[in-house]
């Protein structure tokens, strides 16, 4: 979309168009485009009413990044981001399937906005145009508790469903550390965990149905339940999508009764390989724990100390149970034994409550990873007979790689499956280049590495982060031959390109 | 006093972990009018990527300075100050809203926001002083009368202060605080001046404006050894002990209770004023949805001036959150709240009712 902005790097950034843009701007006069901006931008107000339309340009430098490090520190050294035209706030389904009839006429992208909390760029505006923000669709339209399932619009805050779900003595266990900020919509879109991921599933795994309003606008309704042999479970292609494929604007979720108990255990272990055994074991065992979160040494050192207060040396495991408290208590039973077997030191209750009670605390400032900071999370999930040495690859290739940056690598072992676990990488750079150019060339040289590092070690490059515009080039890499049929069905779906342009790999 | 205020919002720009627990930010949807909005507005502008005009100045005026992100920080960023600081930056600039210099003028020569009458003098002594207020005084003085009553009821007998006066938040707030740092230096001599070593206020507002606000914005020291407390609390205590005794209600309306402005401030005070209303109701108070920590406000801030149509929204979203509770009724203690909510009530069809009106009214004889 070509607008009359003050250049903040739009869809014409470069252009001599823009050039004289900005300069009959400078002059005082609107330019020939701002004509035709003013007339869609009165089409999208009668959709939305006046009062849900923003083209301020403080708004439109607010929704210009999202919770990636790179447009973050770009910011940060003092340059402006792409900018969106119109920030839009629809009511309804309805009113966002208008929206995209208008943005198919006139060639506009459209770009799904839920918290804003994603860590990979999935909702920045590239290419200008409509930011989509969902928040307004924030109702909850149905608990039944005799199903056991919840039924909302996808712009709820996350902890603001959990409340209302919590005042009838029910949960939605899907616990991210982005509760606070992220939506119902943002838990699905980019196939996020929580952290008892490992027992409830991925959010994913609990929803049953959706409503999505298609790139052509049509509002359609996947089945009411997933569990059919009714034909390919369609339903799954919009999970992952980011927006690419169409925008979620309701689901139904599994949700269940608050335990009646949650049992937590710290463990260390001298050494990360008896640890990830240990978890393997409890998982192949089907002892059912909510969750097991294994700090590698490294981060068990740092990461421990900053967050808990705790100096210690090894790979530090916390261990979860919940549900009925003689069931839950046998699982532990079951659990301490293997690994009191694989050398662990059981040390109690206190350091394991204390780490639930505070696992979120990472994410306030200024316990935070935080500016002028770099840092990415390049995590990687795969079977268990690879992920300690995908682990062991990356370690190597990225400490070695970039010693002279004094990089910091860390990692755990996050979500558990039956067959193997998510590893959540990060590094850490304290003090980078200056230079924004020069810091976002070296972040994306640090990904490269790592990325590469988990591919040729058979990972896949992400467990729940999603892919937005920082993994999108990793993706026919990923999917091989697989990444044809994406863009087959992409095509089809959106040929005109308009959904979250530029982004899980899908360009303009 | 906390040192360079408006730094916190370097630190606060990235963090979302308050998000859900902004009034303005659930009430707009519009991520500017979030915390982590404003802290990058003010960084941004710093950054010189914006800069402060009309339409930025009114979104930076938009936050409600209710106290309710910070009290969900586990590290407790002082972001309510960094925007009180960052307004101040703007009304130095002289581009704050004209609202803002219309009310400093105000509260220069009345020392109150509602009428063009000075404060009464303090010519009381006592052990115990109590702040009195301009809402109280101005707009519902009730709640005093009842207030005194009940602390008669437990042999308390304070000297009143501050009769008419701000505490200076409002001033704050706006971005004045040379004028909310008058206006305090006067409500603390005038303190001085009653010899008390404890000192009663009626609402959290004033509690938050005299235990944290002056020392935190202000630079001002509460004089050594003056305790300071607030009513409710202390009421409830005293019931509790047994020296203070309320019959019930004949009243059968289905009240909500309100947690007022500025609750979410005072953490500790949330099962107090329940304690109370259950021992006068014929049943316990309904519950609002936005309750005790995660409490929202009413419109009796500064928005109130500067954004009148989200101070409506603010006091309009508390009573559609009572009839959605199935009350038929909303009680709370603040004045303020109380003058927001009487004055939107009759469109949701909600009768109000002052607690410490209410409490007064059913002392045992």
């Amino acid at each position: 979309m070509k607008t009359d902005s003050d250049g903040f790097s739009d869809s014409m950034s470069g252009s001599t168009e823009l050039a004289s843009v900005v300069e009959a701007r400078k002059a005082g006069r609107y330019s020939p485009l701002k004509f035709h901006y003013e007339m869609i931008r009165s089409e999208l107000e009668e959709i939305v009413g006046t009062d849900h339309i923003s083209t301020e340009d403080s708004d439109r430098l607010i929704y210009s990044s999202d919770w990636f490090w790179a447009p973050q520190m770009w910011l940060d050294r003092g340059h402006p981001l792409p900018l969106p035209d119109y920030i839009v706030h629809p009511g309804s389904a309805d009113e966002i399937s208008q929206i995209l009839e208008i943005a198919n006429k006139y060639d506009i992208p459209v770009i799904p906005w839920g918290g804003g909390s994603g860590t990979q760029g999935g909702a920045l505006s590239l290419y200008g145009g409509i930011i989509v923000d969902l928040k307004r669709l924030d109702q909850i339209i149905d608990i039944d508790e005799q199903s056991l399932t919840v039924t909302a619009q996808a712009g709820i805050n996350g902890t603001q469903l959990e409340w209302a779900l919590n005042e009838r003595g029910l949960t939605l266990p899907h616990y991210p550390a982005s509760a606070n900020c992220a939506t119902l919509g943002g838990y699905l879109a980019p196939r996020g965990s929580g952290t008892i991921s490992t027992k409830y599933g991925k959010a994913e795994d609990l929803v049953l149905t959706m409503q999505v309003v298609l790139p052509n606008g049509r509002v359609i309704r996947t089945p009411g339940v997933p569990n059919h042999a009714s034909g390919p479970d369609y339903m799954r292609l919009f999970l992952g999508s980011e927006g690419t494929l169409g925008i979620i604007t309701e689901a139904t979720m599994q949700v269940d009764y608050l335990p009646e108990t949650r049992l937590l255990r710290a463990l260390l272990f001298d050494d990360l390989g008896n640890a990830i055994e240990a978890g393997r074991r409890m998982m192949t065992r089907r002892l059912d724990p909510m969750v097991i979160r294994l700090y590698d040494p490294d981060s068990t050192a740092l990461r421990l100390k900053a967050i808990l207060d705790l100096e210690l040396e090894g790979a530090y495991m916390v261990v979860g149970f919940d549900g009925d408290p003689d069931i839950a208590a046998l699982q532990e039973e079951k659990a301490m034994e293997i690994c009191s077997d694989l050398g662990a030191r059981d040390l109690g209750r206190e350091p394991g409550e204390r780490w639930w009670n505070h696992r979120y605390d990472f994410y306030y400032p200024p316990k935070n990873l935080k500016m002028p900071w770099m840092f990415g999370t390049t995590e990687s999930v795969s079977t268990f007979d690879k992920i300690k040495r995908i682990w062991e690859a990356q370690k190597v290739a990225v400490e070695e790689g970039y010693s002279d940056w004094d990089v910091t690598y860390i990692a755990h072992f996050s979500h558990w499956f039956h067959w193997g676990s998510a590893m959540y990488s990060r590094f850490i750079i304290e003090q980078p280049p200056e230079d924004a150019e020069e810091a976002i060339r070296l972040h994306n040289r640090i990904w490269n590495t790592a990325v590469s590092a988990s591919l040729e070690n058979g990972g896949m490059i992400n467990e729940h982060h999603g892919v937005g515009l920082k993994l999108g080039r990793y993706m026919r890499r990923q999917y091989g031959e697989g990444w044809n049929l994406l863009l087959t069905l992409k095509q089809a779906i959106d040929p005109n390109g308009i959904m979250n342009p530029g982004k899980v790999g899908f360009g303009r | 006093m906390i040192d360079n205020p408006i730094d916190v919002a370097e630190r606060c720009r990235h963090s979302l972990m308050c998000r859900h627990v902004c009034p303005i930010g659930n009430l707009t949807h519009n991520e500017t009018l979030s915390p982590h909005g404003w802290a990058q507005l003010i960084s941004l502008e710093r950054r010189g990527l914006s800069t402060w005009n009309e339409e930025t100045v009114d979104a930076l005026y938009a936050c409600a300075d209710c106290g309710s992100c910070r009290a969900h920080c586990v590290t407790s960023q002082a972001l309510p100050e960094a925007i009180a600081a960052a307004r101040a930056e703007v009304v130095e600039r002289q581009a704050a809203p004209a609202v803002v210099y219309e009310m400093e003028a105000q509260l220069r020569k009345w020392e109150n926001p509602h009428v063009q009458e000075k404060p009464v003098p303090a010519d009381d002594t006592s052990d115990v002083a109590l702040f009195v207020g301009d809402d109280v005084h101005f707009l519902r003085p009730s709640v005093l009368e009842a207030a005194l009553k009940l602390l008669a009821a437990v042999g308390v007998e304070p000297a009143l202060f501050g009769k008419g006066r701000s505490t200076g938040y409002l001033a704050s707030s706006l971005g004045l605080p040379d004028l909310a740092r008058d206006l305090a230096d006067t409500n603390v001599e005038e303190l001085n001046a009653t010899g008390a070593r404890k000192l009663f206020v009626l609402t959290p507002g004033a509690y938050f404006a005299f235990g944290q606000m002056y020392d935190e914005r202000l630079g001002l020291r509460m004089p050594s050894g003056v305790e300071l407390m607030e009513v409710v609390p202390f009421l409830a205590a005293k019931l509790e002990a047994g020296d203070l005794h309320l019959d019930k209600s004949d009243d059968a309306v289905a009240y909500a209770y309100v947690d007022p402005t500025h609750a979410v401030r005072v953490p500790d005070r949330h099962e107090a004023p329940r304690r109370l209303l259950r021992a006068v109701l014929q049943s316990p108070p309904k519950e609002l949805f936005w309750r005790n920590e995660r409490a929202y406000p009413c419109g009796n801030l500064a928005l109130a001036f500067t954004q009148p149509a989200l101070s409506q929204s603010l006091t309009e979203a508390r009573l559609k959150d009572a009839v959605d509770v199935e009350a038929h009724g909303v009680i709370t203690e603040d004045a303020g709240s109380l003058v927001h909510l009487e004055k939107y009530a009759p469109s949701f069809d909600l009768r109000v009712q002052g607690f410490y009106e209410l409490l007064a009214a059913h002392l045992a004889s």
